[in-house]
């Protein structure tokens, strides 16, 4: 532990001196070294596998660059799912772990930039003008805040700013060290007081590990949705951070979330879900797949194939494939009820028929969080069993503890951004007030009292919004202390768990 | 190529937006208003759009080698068919 916080220190003080060169080799040589001593601190056979896939992708990059042909890219492409299936499919489908390949660890974030290395070809195969150098294209895979666990990123975004010269900027400082507080908050006390619980065995991690079945069609409904909340904060969580560290740097890369449980329809979920990934299955996958044929059905068959592809990439294991199959079926029903209310016009109006499709999009991806947890496919058919039949919502075997937890944090979060999104209205209604104008609008005598307060608020707001450190920080602090000294008193079944998408 | 033809064309790619897509009377497409970028349509109608500029062009256009960001614009999308479509045969 002590040993990879020194070298996470060496690789931080690489970068900032690196962010002082001018000579953009000087500078780029400094950051790559950065990286890589940052990767290497979770074991330097990983960084092997990462500068070996590296100098692939680029040969066959120099290669795609001299003539962008089919062969060439399938070439690179076969290579890449060769690699990434020698690590990551290959030693869990030797179960026995006999051998050579069934001692063989997956790099760390080996399936995100692998993925960054197959954009770099299918773009340079559409004929996007990029012409890296060696050490660019290695400082895009190694780019020491992505190489753990993503956002996937796009040559075509990171390349400008890697030759740009580097400028201090006090603005990308100030949102990006926001966004890392913010990530922290997400990941430290939110992700973990739901996967861990108040109380010892009232986590969503042991409604899930430890409860031996039985689960009544409630308990099911609460690990679901409380599961999905944990994987959102973890993995939203962390994305924060790596993109609060990156800006901080003055880079911005690709967002993955933008408030997917407001999601209207599925569709739009997967707009909003894990943002880099999705696209880059939308951009490189569905869209050349759905545009090869012209029947019907074909699409809907891509669909499918596509989502599934999504299950696929974070294991080899059947839960993820049937979570795949379970959003591209969610799809496909979508897009078909789509089509069926063009022709048929229900009567509701629009808040209604917002709020249940809200409600039916929430609840559906919800229930596939099921798939993506259960330890075993079986596990997740006892748990959705129990959810369709009626019987089995007059018991319940999870303590109350996790009934509280998970519906506070769950509220609570929606409380938050119903009160954000009721002050950004009365904001824009109130905007020439709270900018001092207020001739624009009515004199003083004329506003309403309620104008008058939200004025107030929205001006307070603002105040403390900009002055985030005088209360956001201690109180992100205290509460960190809290949940953390509730944690130690526990045994190790409820220790601070890594983040979930480092794995994958 | 003629420019008559090209307008005419144009059109009917925003006539087809319009009725196929969109489907809400009312909105109105200008050649150069964003519509992947705004959210006005998604995947599934970037397949149908993609198949109708084929059909509108008389072009085999490879989907491998169109990018979402090639479509964003009535204009982008001819500009892109002119770029990597083929004549059909």
């Amino acid at each position: 532990m002590i040993q990879t916080l020194l070298w996470v220190l060496v690789a931080t003080l690489l970068w900032v001196v690196a962010w002082t060169r001018r000579s953009s080799n000087a500078r780029h040589s400094l950051l790559l070294l950065g990286s890589y001593v940052f990767y290497a601190s979770w074991g330097i056979g990983f960084l092997a596998v990462l500068v070996a896939s590296s100098l692939l992708n680029y040969a066959c990059g120099l290669a795609l660059r001299r003539k962008p042909t089919l062969v060439r890219l399938w070439v690179g492409v076969g290579l890449n799912v060769l690699l990434l299936g020698l690590f990551k499919y290959l030693p869990p489908a030797l179960s026995s772990g006999s051998g050579f390949l069934g001692h063989i660890v997956m790099p760390v974030g080996m399936s995100f930039w692998t993925f960054q290395g197959l954009s770099y070809l299918f773009d340079l195969y559409r004929e996007e003008e990029l012409d890296p150098s060696l050490l660019e294209f290695c400082l895009y895979m190694a780019f020491w805040p992505t190489v753990l666990a993503g956002p996937v990123c796009r040559l075509p975004n990171m390349l400008p700013q890697f030759r740009r010269a580097p400028v201090w900027d006090r603005d990308d400082i100030s949102t990006g060290f926001s966004r890392i507080v913010l990530g922290v908050f997400m990941k430290i006390v939110l992700a973990q007081l739901l996967g861990a619980g108040l109380t010892r065995g009232a986590g969503v991690a042991a409604g899930f590990d430890q409860t031996r079945g039985g689960w009544g069609g409630l308990d099911v409904w609460l690990l679901a949705v409380g599961f999905g909340f944990q994987l959102f904060f973890d993995f939203a969580g962390y994305s924060h951070m790596v993109i609060g560290i990156a800006r901080v740097f003055g880079i911005r890369l690709e967002e993955n979330f933008d408030r997917p449980y407001f999601s209207l329809t599925p569709s739009v979920f997967w707009t909003r879900w894990h943002m880099s990934l999705s696209f880059w299955i939308r951009d490189y996958v569905f869209l050349p797949l759905a545009a090869m044929r012209r029947e019907v059905w074909w699409p809907y068959v891509v669909f499918v194939l596509s989502m599934t592809l999504f299950g696929l990439w974070h294991a080899a294991k059947l839960t993820f494939i049937l979570w795949g199959v379970y959003h591209g079926l969610l799809l496909v029903v979508h897009r078909v009820g789509q089509k069926l209310k063009r022709r048929i016009s229900v009567p509701w109006a629009d808040p209604v028929r917002g709020l249940l499709s809200w409600c039916a999009t929430f609840s559906l991806v919800s229930l596939g969080w099921i798939f993506f947890r259960a330890t075993d496919a079986g596990q997740a058919a006892v748990m959705l069993r129990a959810v369709v039949t009626p019987s089995q919502y007059g018991h319940s075997v999870l303590p109350g503890d996790s009934y509280v937890v998970v519906c506070l944090v769950v509220i609570a979060f929606f409380a938050y951004h119903g009160v954000v999104a009721i002050l950004a209205a009365a904001k824009a209604r109130y905007g020439e007030e709270v900018a001092g104008d207020a001739g624009a609008f009515g004199t003083a005598s004329e506003m309403t009292t309620f104008g008058a307060a939200t004025i107030v608020a929205v001006k307070a707001l603002d105040f403390f919004g900009e002055r985030l450190w005088w209360w956001a920080a201690p109180t992100i602090a205290v509460l960190m202390v809290s949940i953390g000294a509730a944690i130690l008193r526990h045994t190790a079944a409820i220790s601070v768990t890594p983040f979930m998408y480092t794995v994958f | 190529m003629n420019g008559d033809k090209r307008a005419q064309q144009v059109q009917q790619m925003i006539d087809y937006l319009v009725r196929e897509v969109v489907g809400r009377s009312g909105v109105r497409i200008s050649a150069d208003m964003p519509l992947v970028s705004s959210g006005l349509i998604d995947s599934m109608a970037l397949v149908n759009i993609l198949l109708k500029l084929e059909d509108v062009t008389h072009m085999r256009i490879p989907a491998g080698k169109v990018q979402p960001k090639d479509m964003d614009t009535v204009d982008l999308m001819f500009a892109t068919a002119q770029r990597v479509g083929k004549p059909r045969k």
